[in-house]
């Protein structure tokens, strides 16, 4: 399972209410580092997606959940726990960086 | 059985890729090491005009990935994994990655290089908060700001006519009187209203509110200080080879830079630097790629002649 889009509406629900344990990429399409992420983010999508959601926000698209979480260096990621952001690392410069950030804050 | 590959490649840029291209078409078991997607340095770059064979210019990005599919489609593979050590000497060599131990018998390494930072206390924790490395990647961040360019060479020059594309007000900062960027870039940068220059000056400090607020110069021949107001500040003072791994094992010149000819050989037997790791007068994509090319005709002989 590759990464998941997400709108606000899905975003609200799934995080928000369902309160699922989630990794968002917050990105643009502009944005030439976060396109460098994606390759990575996309093989954490497999490797994760059975038991974390996996998903990624257009900050163009979404500007409320930017504006939200207060996102204002893409790309930054997110950890959620029960419906809570949890930690962020802004531009990980190593797939081995993102995976050592989730395990920090999703890790069993 | 423990499986050894012929050929591993530390570094998915241009070289890398290259290099894997023509070791896995020699029919050598390849594997490329990058740690978090093809291109490198290039992957950053927007238009790449000075690639042959694309008269409207190039993506930087788009290009990698064409270089990555390209070097599979004969078989060489991809980790996304981080090298955390390695061992070189020797017949069998070891990479010691975040997934796990690596063997193989030839190492080229492909490392390319870094953005070079100014050194000053608080640039490590205001990156991201205002200090930047890549107008081309976080300009857009700041359209309608006021933001501040650190340098006087060519990316430094680049850099500031983009921002002042995008910015209300360029401030370009530079230790020395003149610039060293090529000429085609003076006239037009010195004509641009909203670029405003500071010569003679470096930056000293950093004033933030959470992000940066400010930057603060010193006149290098004056010893007098001043605070510019701005939002961004984007180093563009050049670059520093990615070789904290190999010290103490690969000879590396005064700027750490892996010393190696056009044969790409380092002094380890079995061991080749390609790209802008490697100590050469010009760095460019055609000559990254030229030194994968090249690696890889060394890299054949060399297992040829260890399996005589």
């Amino acid at each position: 399972m590759a990464a998941k889009a997400l709108t606000s509406k899905e975003f609200n629900q799934q995080i928000l209410e369902e309160h699922r344990p989630a990794v968002v990429d917050f990105w643009a399409p502009w944005c030439t580092y976060c396109r460098r992420i994606e390759p990575a983010y996309e093989k954490i999508g497999s490797e994760y997606g059975d038991k974390l959601l996996i998903a990624k926000v257009n900050i163009d698209e979404e500007p409320e959940l930017a504006e939200r979480y207060q996102v204002e260096i893409i790309p930054t990621i997110m950890v959620f726990k029960n419906g809570e952001p949890a930690g962020q690392i802004v531009a990980p410069d190593s797939k081995a960086k993102i995976d050592s950030f989730i395990a920090e804050h999703l890790g069993e | 059985m423990e499986h050894t590959y012929d050929v591993v490649i530390i570094g998915g840029g241009p070289g890398g890729y290259t290099a894997a291209l023509y070791c896995a078409r020699a029919g050598l078991d390849t594997v490329v090491l990058e740690k978090l997607s093809a291109g490198g340095q290039m992957a950053l770059t927007m238009q790449i005009d000075n690639y042959p064979g694309f008269e409207e210019g190039v993506d930087g990005f788009t290009l990698a990935q064409k270089m990555q599919q390209q070097a599979e489609r004969f078989g060489a593979k991809t980790e996304l994994a981080e090298v955390i050590a390695v061992k070189l000497e020797g017949a069998i060599k070891e990479i010691e990655t975040d997934s796990g131990m690596i063997k193989s018998r030839v190492v080229i390494i492909s490392t390319g290089a870094n953005p070079r930072k100014m050194g000053i206390e608080k640039e490590d924790v205001m990156v991201g908060r205002g200090v930047g490395y890549c107008a081309h990647c976080d300009g857009m961040m700041y359209r309608g700001k006021t933001v501040a360019v650190v340098g006087g060479g060519n990316t430094a020059a680049a850099d500031a006519m983009l921002l002042s594309r995008i910015c209300e007000t360029v401030h370009l900062i530079h230790r020395r009187d003149t610039l060293r960027a090529t000429k085609i870039y003076h006239e037009p940068l010195l004509e641009t209203k909203n670029i405003v220059f500071h010569w003679n000056s470096k930056v000293v400090d950093l004033t933030d509110n959470g992000k940066v607020n400010g930057v603060v110069l010193e006149n290098v021949k004056t010893g007098e200080r001043e605070t510019i107001p701005v939002e961004g500040v984007f180093v563009s003072i050049g670059r520093q080879p990615a070789t904290e791994l190999f010290k103490g094992q690969i000879e590396l010149d005064e700027a750490g830079y892996i010393v190696a000819d056009e044969t790409t050989r380092t002094n380890i037997p079995g061991v080749f630097a390609v790209g802008d790791v490697r100590k050469k007068a010009l760095r460019q994509v055609v000559t990254a790629v030229a030194d994968g090319a090249t690696a890889s005709h060394y890299a054949d002989e060399y297992l040829a002649e260890r399996d005589k």
